[in-house]
């Protein structure tokens, strides 16, 4: 396979997918959810706080921990399924390019609009909660260690609701069995369980970072370097393993 | 050609590569299509479902093809414009897709399809919801990209007429199987040798019945429900559709209805492998 024709191909896919995740009512959802933040972000700041160490847990509680896993799952999950589903994955399937190769094409734009979306999402939160208190340099280091808690978490969950959308033929079932049960319900259970969750790494990298708030005081987390490592091992999986099943289905 | 169901859009999802067959081989150009993106690049293929993103323009769509297809900058810009001059869609390129017509959306498919210059275009039931006009546009259109273009062109359709305008080598298929190959007219021939059964609705349909009775080429004649229509099988039917119109005339019924049940490729497919 010609690597600049693989190149161009990916380029194509990236952009046509960018723009129909960014231009799509998704986008609305988005910014409904950015709204909700803010309003209870605001709320919660207006009241009696200890700004840091409050702000910083609810960033972690609303943000990282409920609304990333399912962000990702709207996004990723009907990508490359609903144009399976609507027969519109027909010019890809049909062009010169291995479907490995589409499949990252896809990836690329979905996790850079999960990341976005995760963006503005933590942005509206964090100026709703922090403007009332502290603008100050700490807080400000809270939102850039969150941001980037977000960014890799979105590249990681769109790799996994991706894969998902591939693999099973209606993936909101098992994207809200993953998103709400497993990492909302087994991935905050205390022990070894809840390493067998997204949610338990991001929250052991950000117990390196963050000194405010209960992740600052993670007592299970494990090495963050490590766990950065792990985060990283089950993107490559995910996305080999969704690439790998892209290549196998077929498109009846 | 073959009726619906016959396994037409299969075949051309097996020599896709878009499914795996589960027996025998494939070979489409010397090559096994299966996990062969390479081979797309010999292909253009316009399916017989709506494929199009509704959201983009025609321009979009096509610079996202050429794309796929390798194509970029000047020479994929000027190749939109050349396509989309050959299939006359030239004015709506920049319009979105949604907007357009069912026979602007086939001539966008084929514009995808051409875009890249294959050597062979596969062409699913170009035709289909397409109205008279836009149909015979599309049928020219596809004559011409074998004969001045130089493309090899596969269609399939379920509707012999339209065939039988663009070409006269056909595979007839059905139920999975190919029944039948060579020159229409040969297909034709086996299918006026066998009674046609002609359906004729209209006022005063009685007196026609009883005129048709008297005619050589009738072999039976059968009111339908409700006796406004009757069933008319035909041994030649040439001759029958020769001397309908006098006979109409004389028995000054007004016919308001009339089809053959036998333009049916599944009555055609049925009598042709012996059911």
């Amino acid at each position: 396979m010609d690597l600049e024709r693989a190149f161009t191909g990916i380029i194509a896919i990236t952009r046509h997918s960018f723009k129909k995740l960014v231009f799509s009512r998704k986008a609305v959802i988005t910014l409904l959810i950015a709204v909700f933040v803010a309003v209870v972000m605001g709320y919660a700041g207006a009241q009696d706080v200890d700004p840091l160490p409050d702000g910083t847990d609810m960033l972690d509680t609303l943000i990282l921990f409920f609304f990333m896993p399912v962000m990702a799952m709207i996004y990723g999950a009907s990508l490359i399924r609903d144009e399976i589903d609507d027969k519109s994955i027909t010019h890809v399937a049909t062009a010169p390019l291995d479907r490995a190769f589409s499949y990252v094409g896809y990836y690329i734009p979905l996790a850079s609009a999960v990341a976005v979306s995760m963006f503005v999402v933590t942005t509206a939160g964090f100026l709703a909660f922090f403007a009332q208190n502290d603008l100050g340099g700490e807080a400000l280091e809270v939102y850039l260690e969150f941001t980037v808690l977000v960014t890799v978490g979105a590249f990681v969950y769109s790799a996994l609701f991706l894969a998902v959308g591939v693999l099973f033929k209606k993936p909101m079932f098992f994207g809200l069995f993953y998103a709400f049960i497993w990492e909302g319900f087994i991935g905050s259970l205390p022990g070894a369980i809840q390493k067998f969750s997204v949610k338990y790494y991001l929250r052991s990298v950000g117990s390196g970072w963050v000194d405010y708030g209960r992740m600052s005081t993670f007592e299970e987390a494990s090495d963050p370097l490590g766990s950065g490592l792990v985060l990283l091992g089950l993107l490559i999986v995910f996305v080999v393993l969704g690439a790998y099943l892209f290549r196998e289905t077929e498109l009846t | 050609m073959g009726p619906n169901g016959a396994g037409k859009s299969t075949l051309f999802k097996l020599a896709l590569g878009l499914i795996r067959p589960s027996t025998g081989t494939i070979s489409v150009l010397g090559q096994k299509p299966w996990g062969n993106p390479g081979l797309h690049s010999s292909i253009g293929f316009c399916p017989d479902y709506e494929s199009l993103p509704s959201e983009s323009t025609g321009r979009e769509y096509l610079s996202l093809v050429g794309g796929l297809h390798a194509m970029k900058g000047a020479t994929l810009s000027a190749r939109i414009v050349e396509v989309s001059h050959l299939v006359e869609m030239n004015r709506a390129l920049d319009r979105k897709i949604g907007g357009y017509s069912k026979g602007m959306k086939q001539r966008m498919k084929i514009a995808g399809a051409l875009l890249h210059d294959p050597d062979m275009l596969i062409l699913d039931e170009p035709l289909s919801g397409t109205d008279p006009l836009v149909r015979r546009e599309i049928i020219d259109l596809i004559k011409r990209l074998n004969k001045e273009n130089g493309h090899d062109v596969v269609v399939s359709s379920h509707v012999l007429f339209e065939i039988e305008r663009m070409t006269h080598d056909v595979v007839l298929i059905y139920k999975g199987r190919a029944v039948a190959t060579g020159d229409i007219s040969e297909i034709r021939d086996l299918i006026d040798k066998h009674p046609h059964n002609i359906i004729i609705e209209g006022e005063n349909i009685g007196v026609l019945a009883k005129a048709l009775l008297d005619e050589g080429s009738t072999v039976s004649v059968s009111y339908n429900d409700g006796r406004k229509g009757i069933t008319v099988q035909v041994s030649r039917p040439d001759d029958f559709f020769n001397r309908l119109p006098d006979l109409i005339v004389q028995s000054g019924t007004s016919v308001t209805k009339m089809y053959s049940l036998d333009e049916n490729l599944e009555a055609i497919f049925r009598y042709l492998v012996g059911r």
